[in-house]
């Protein structure tokens, strides 16, 4: 297979199928009602993949490579970040001051694990 | 509305020095960040068509990541109910990680179901014009940003700030920590399946504890 054919069958199969994914449930409890099990548990899915999605992206430096430390500059970020939004719930100072201490973090911490 | 736009920024340049970087034709680049819309997705499929991983591979990697989709769908699905067909097909196509985020706030916060379609519809539409301009901006001067300035770490951020307002309750928090908990445990799974995993024991430990405290 050619190398712009294989990115093409990439490219639309992936994009059918997010589209297919995103659009399954929506068009089938249009039709149906929803169990309340279902109802019940929908409610924590915005809690549970935000921080699923959070996490890694926070706490390993490298592939495989955990750091609960404050010499990781993004976990001493992130905690920042995380007290401004919980005092303020004010996002656009969450991430700016989430920015500002990842710079000053990494400035301190020239040696860290970056 | 306002962050995860600012979010997605450094994201899709992210996502164009990455299509860049593997080798991908302007066309190539601009039909994933149009098609895919998925950050996540786009930059994984550039990776492995880049290391040479089969086109299967490639594709079945990508839909398991893309999981998560579903369960942001049947989230979404109840407020979407009342709308005509075509807003619901519309508004799936935008449902990516940041519109879901946006959205199901705006959804929650209001009664008014017309008022929250539009809302997450025009969300939707920015979201995706920001995204293609951002994956081209990547794709042609992404390389002139210095990698020590770590602008992608505004993805999580953003996330984190949408994230916080929502733990709003006990057992919302003890989804949270359970996800957080599992998705680095799961870390070893192959294809990310730790992400939609970690996602379903966060639900499960949630209704766990919302059972637990409606029974005392």
């Amino acid at each position: 297979m050619s190398s712009a054919l294989g990115w093409w069958v990439v490219i639309l199969a992936v994009g059918a199928l997010n589209y297919l994914s995103r659009l399954s449930f929506i068009a089938l409890f249009a039709h149906i009602e929803m169990p309340t099990f279902v109802a019940r548990a929908l409610r924590f899915v915005p809690a549970a993949m935000l921080t699923a999605i959070v996490v890694p992206a926070v706490v390993f430096v490298a592939p495989e490579t955990l750091a609960f430390s404050y010499t990781n500059p993004k976990l001493v970020a992130a905690l920042v970040a995380w007290a401004v939004a919980w005092r303020t719930g004010n996002a656009m100072a969450t991430m700016g001051v989430g920015m500002a201490t990842l710079w000053l973090a990494q400035w301190l911490l020239p040696a860290g694990v970056t | 509305m306002t962050p995860p736009l600012v979010g997605l920024v450094p994201f899709g340049l992210v996502c164009g020095v990455g299509a860049q970087a593997a080798g991908a034709s302007v066309f190539e680049a601009f039909g994933m960040s149009a098609l895919m819309f998925s950050g996540a997705a786009q930059i994984l499929a550039a990776q492995l068509i880049a290391a040479g991983a089969p086109v299967a591979v490639t594709i079945l990697t990508c839909f398991v990541l893309g999981l998560r989709f579903l369960m942001y769908s049947a989230a979404m699905a109840p407020h979407l109910k009342p709308l005509p067909p075509r807003w619901r097909h519309a508004l799936a196509f935008v449902l990516n990680d940041q519109a879901f985020a946006a959205g199901i706030r705006r959804f929650r916060g209001s009664g008014d179901k017309r008022n929250g379609a539009s809302y997450f519809l025009g969300t939707g539409a920015l979201l995706w014009t920001t995204w293609q301009l951002s994956c081209f901006a990547g794709y042609w001067a992404g390389n002139f940003i210095p990698a020590a300035w770590s602008l992608d770490f505004v993805v999580p951020l953003c996330f984190l700030a949408l994230l916080v307002p929502a733990l709003e309750d006990h057992p919302m928090r003890v989804a949270a920590l359970a996800a957080g908990v599992a998705v680095v445990a799961l870390d070893a799974l192959p294809m990310r399946l730790s992400l939609v995993c970690a996602g379903l024991v966060g639900i499960a430990a949630g209704m766990l504890a919302e059972s637990r405290r409606g029974a005392r």
